[in-house]
């Protein structure tokens, strides 16, 4: 095997790896509307972890449903917000995006 | 090329170097899970927990626990404390009961060896995609529960003849406005000599995780059937009404195309599993010599796997496996089957399984909104070496 090409790949895929997991659980930034992408992570991570949300792949009709189902169940949405909430998770979380990575537990007898 | 879990030993050993040279990549390095006596098992939560099974690990005809998957709707309750514990059986019954866990203890015990399936398993290969935990094809685990029957502890308690359906309620703990995961099941099941108010798994005290000290076992049925940490069981004059009994956990009358909306109306509350296969090895992405031992499980619900068989050919021709010698009523049934690959290159192995029914694994998923009874042919890719 070609030696150098082998130490790249190995980078690249040692970085695309990280890429995928810090990205996996983690609320992405919103350029557009910075303050959004904060009261989410608030609001959303409220009960549980950010993975819950960040796993789905949703058209925005779904995330509708969603985030007010969630609104009904207790999450502190501020009604001025509701709808940069479902176009933040629209964007972010779309039908499109490829599928997160998971992690695997550590092992144990 | 390598398997998926030899490529993220590999990797991450590159990334303890890399992570030497940038903090934030250190940090990465760090995020483990560390989830007591669970190992390997895939994080698709980790709050609530769920933990799916890789499917390499469906070797064994029982599941040991520490690949046994979990599956949380609410946050999980503290550790209990048995001396704080009791178990009350209210509703239609003659005398309500508290019992202690030692109280259970004095009941006859017995043993059922069941698989528990959550009914979204395989929830994330529907297309269009549907809201929920995104499972992949190891939310199925088989193991052997003991405890008293909850027919028994129903007598004791004096059951009425008004009482149609059983109600279960755990120790989870519900946050905000969230409706308590509370579910029943009919009275014919409920006294049904094989379902369990299972004290123990696999011959141990179950794990927190699965409920210590006492969870029921409705074996056969979708797991949210089955409820851990158990506190109360109430005998009800109808099926009981929230949430997750309507519209949680229900499936068309008559499904639609995918995408298709349905009127909840028009929906049953799900009961029993339906036929499933699933392949273990060679793993997903496995790379392989010519002479490959492939392996997996299968299992029905109620009903008996009859026969499983596999195709390597995108499913023009199907050969049977042999069907493994262990078997109970809802138990899984190991199958294997020896296959010379006729030459190199990348092949894509189906199975599918029949049972006792009559049932046999559809070519195409049958879509439903809510994501439940994903039971179409299961597959891997794989690469074979010359
Ligand atoms: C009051 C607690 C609470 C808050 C706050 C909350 N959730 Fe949830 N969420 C839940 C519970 C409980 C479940 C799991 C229900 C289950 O597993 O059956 C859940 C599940 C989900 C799911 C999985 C699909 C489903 O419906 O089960 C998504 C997506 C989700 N939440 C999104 C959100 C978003 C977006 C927000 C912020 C607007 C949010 N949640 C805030 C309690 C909450």
């Amino acid at each position: 095997m070609f030696k150098p090409s082998f130490f790249i790949t190995t980078l690249f895929l040692s970085l695309s790896w990280i890429a995928a997991h810090a990205q996996s659980f983690d609320f992405p930034d919103a350029p557009k509307n910075p303050q959004i992408k904060e009261k989410v992570v608030k609001s959303c991570t409220a009960c549980h972890q950010s993975a819950v949300v960040v796993q789905q792949r949703l058209s925005k009709a779904a995330w509708t449903k969603e985030v007010d189902k969630m609104i009904k169940w207790g999450a502190q949405v501020d009604p001025a917000d509701r709808d940069a909430f479902i176009d933040y998770l629209s964007v972010n979380f779309s039908p499109d995006k490829p599928a997160p990575e998971f992690p695997r537990t550590d092992a144990s007898q | 090329m390598i398997s998926r879990r030899d490529f993220v030993r590999t990797t991450s050993g590159a990334i303890a170097a890399v992570g030497a040279m940038h903090p934030l990549l250190s940090w990465a390095v760090d995020n483990s899970y560390n989830i007591s006596g669970k190992d390997r098992m895939v994080v698709r939560s980790s709050q609530f927990l769920d933990l799916e099974m890789p499917p390499e690990f469906a070797t064994s005809w029982i599941t040991p626990l520490n690949h046994f998957f979990v599956r949380n709707h609410m946050l999980a309750p503290d550790p209990i404390d048995v001396a704080d514990w009791r178990l009350n059986v209210a509703g239609s019954v003659e005398h309500p009961l508290s019992l202690t866990l030692s109280d259970l203890q004095k009941f006859e015990q017995h043993t059922v060896v069941s698989i528990i399936e959550c009914a979204g398993n395989g929830r994330g290969f529907f297309r269009p995609q549907l809201p929920g935990i995104q499972w992949g094809r190891g939310a199925i685990g088989n193991a052997q529960f003991s405890g008293p029957r909850l027919r028994d502890v129903l007598q004791k308690a004096g059951l009425k003849d008004s009482g149609k359906h059983v109600m279960f309620r755990g120790a989870d703990v519900v946050l905000g406005k969230v409706p308590p995961f509370i579910r029943s099941i009919p009275i014919e099941k409920a006294l049904d000599g094989d379902t369990l108010l299972a004290t123990h798994m696999n011959g141990q005290p179950l794990i927190h995780h699965h409920g210590f000290p006492c969870r029921t076992l409705t074996p056969g049925w979708v797991g949210s059937a089955s409820c851990k940490w158990l506190t109360d069981i109430k005998v009800l004059d109808k099926e009981f009404e929230g949430n997750f009994m309507k519209p949680g956990y229900r499936f068309p009358n008559h499904p639609g195309k995918p995408g298709e909306a349905i009127n909840p109306d028009d929906t049953y509350p799900l009961t029993a599993l339906t036929v499933k296969s699933l392949i273990a090895l060679p793993a997903e992405s496995q790379s392989n010599n010519r002479t490959i031992h492939l392996q997996g499980t299968a299992w029905a619900g109620e009903a008996d796997i009859t026969r499983v068989e596999l195709s390597t050919d995108g499913g023009s021709t199907w050969k049977p496996a042999k069907l493994g010698h262990d078997h109970a009523k809802y138990a899984w049934r190991l199958w294997s089957y020896k296959w010379k690959a006729p030459r190199s290159g990348d092949y894509t192995i189906l199975s599918r399984a029949t049972d006792s029914q009559g049932r046999t694994q559809p070519a195409t998923p049958v879509w439903n909104p809510s994501g439940y009874l994903y039971n179409t042919y299961d597959q891997v890719k794989i690469h074979v070496q010359a």
